[in-house]
């Protein structure tokens, strides 16, 4: 059989942090959590002018951000690791073009209400 | 939230929420997730040892390999606005230190056991227990396993009485969705936050 450089399952032949420019940290240190809500600011479409140079990648995300969008369905609908997926997020929250409408808060439960509404949910399945 | 008139869906604020699986490598992590996820994502992660971690810390560094871990990823559509993911944690030790971001805010967890190799277990309901998250402990069903009492496997792990323990069939989406209703509930009634008629109704099921 003859060898097969690259398959088509064996995923990006680019390394995962070039897409980044190397940066495997948000620019402003905050990292995002893998559950953390984000959507587009109104009006900014994946097909905009490119005032702050987005790559291919940040088009990609900011397509997936048309509606309310977790980090991970993000990384999971653009095929890119969580943590480049972090990296290109902050760059275009930091332009304004993606806002962050839920980051989990550390050390709350959810209420009574929401419990609930998990285990109506859940049963109904 | 729920109470105010929604004619369009873009209008809902979306809240999510995680649910951890743990257990150790070949406890069916994999199985239960793909049981009851309305998707099947592919979801990876590119960790960097930590001596590595830094800004820009792969420039110079030509050398420095990273390596793809994939993470079992689940989604469970509760309405709306609601919406719970499963996310299995990977069981070897070189990458724990996943588990704190992961764990950062989860609802809870459902620990899986291996009869076979209960022990394989135990990091994960240590981990649990020192953190204070909620967790359920669930032993898959493989066909092959011995079975033992529940009691038995109780004592061998150790457990605090508060801690539920259950039999699953992590490749049953009916078995997993009560594996995880139990998770739920533990966590209501540990917070006194359910009332006491629907713990009643819920604890024949």
């Amino acid at each position: 059989m003859p060898e097969q450089w690259v398959r088509r399952d064996s995923g990006p032949v680019v390394r995962p942090y070039a897409v980044t420019g190397g940066r495997t940290e948000p620019v402003d240190g905050e990292v995002l959590d893998v559950i953390a809500v984000v959507v587009a600011m109104p009006g900014v479409g994946s097909d905009d002018d490119d005032p702050q140079r987005r790559t291919p990648e940040h088009s990609r995300i900011l397509a997936l951000c048309q509606r309310q969008a977790t980090v991970a369905d993000i990384a999971a609908g653009t095929r890119l690791p969580l943590g480049v997926v972090r990296v290109l997020l902050s760059d275009l929250i930091l332009s304004g073009a993606v806002t962050v409408l839920r980051q989990r808060p550390a050390g709350t439960r959810p209420g009574n209400d929401v419990l609930q509404e998990i285990l109506n949910g859940l049963r109904a399945l | 939230m729920a109470s105010e008139p929604s004619d369009s869906t873009a209008s809902v604020e979306l809240t999510a929420h995680k649910i951890l699986i743990a257990g150790g490598f070949g406890a069916g992590k994999t199985t239960l997730v793909s049981a009851i996820s309305e998707v099947r994502p592919l979801l990876t992660e590119e960790p960097l040892s930590a001596a590595s971690v830094g800004r820009d810390n792969l420039r110079g560094l030509p050398n420095k390999t990273t390596t793809t871990v994939a993470l079992d990823f689940g989604r469970i559509t509760i309405s709306d606005s609601l919406v719970l993911y499963l996310f299995g944690v990977p069981g070897q030790e070189r990458f724990w230190f996943m588990w704190d971001e992961l764990a950062y805010g989860a609802l809870g967890a459902v620990v899986l056991a291996d009869v076979r190799r209960l022990d394989d277990c135990f990091p994960s309901v240590n981990y649990f227990e020192t953190r204070d998250i909620p967790f359920i402990v669930a032993v898959n069903c493989f066909d092959d396993a011995p079975r033992y009492d529940l009691a038995e496997i109780r004592l061998a792990l150790d457990l605090d009485p508060d801690v539920p323990l259950v039999l699953t069939d992590a490749r049953q989406q009916a078995s997993v969705k009560n594996t995880l209703i139990r998770l739920v509930e533990s966590i209501a009634a540990a917070d006194g936050t359910l009332p006491a008629s629907t713990r009643a109704l819920t604890a024949g099921r």
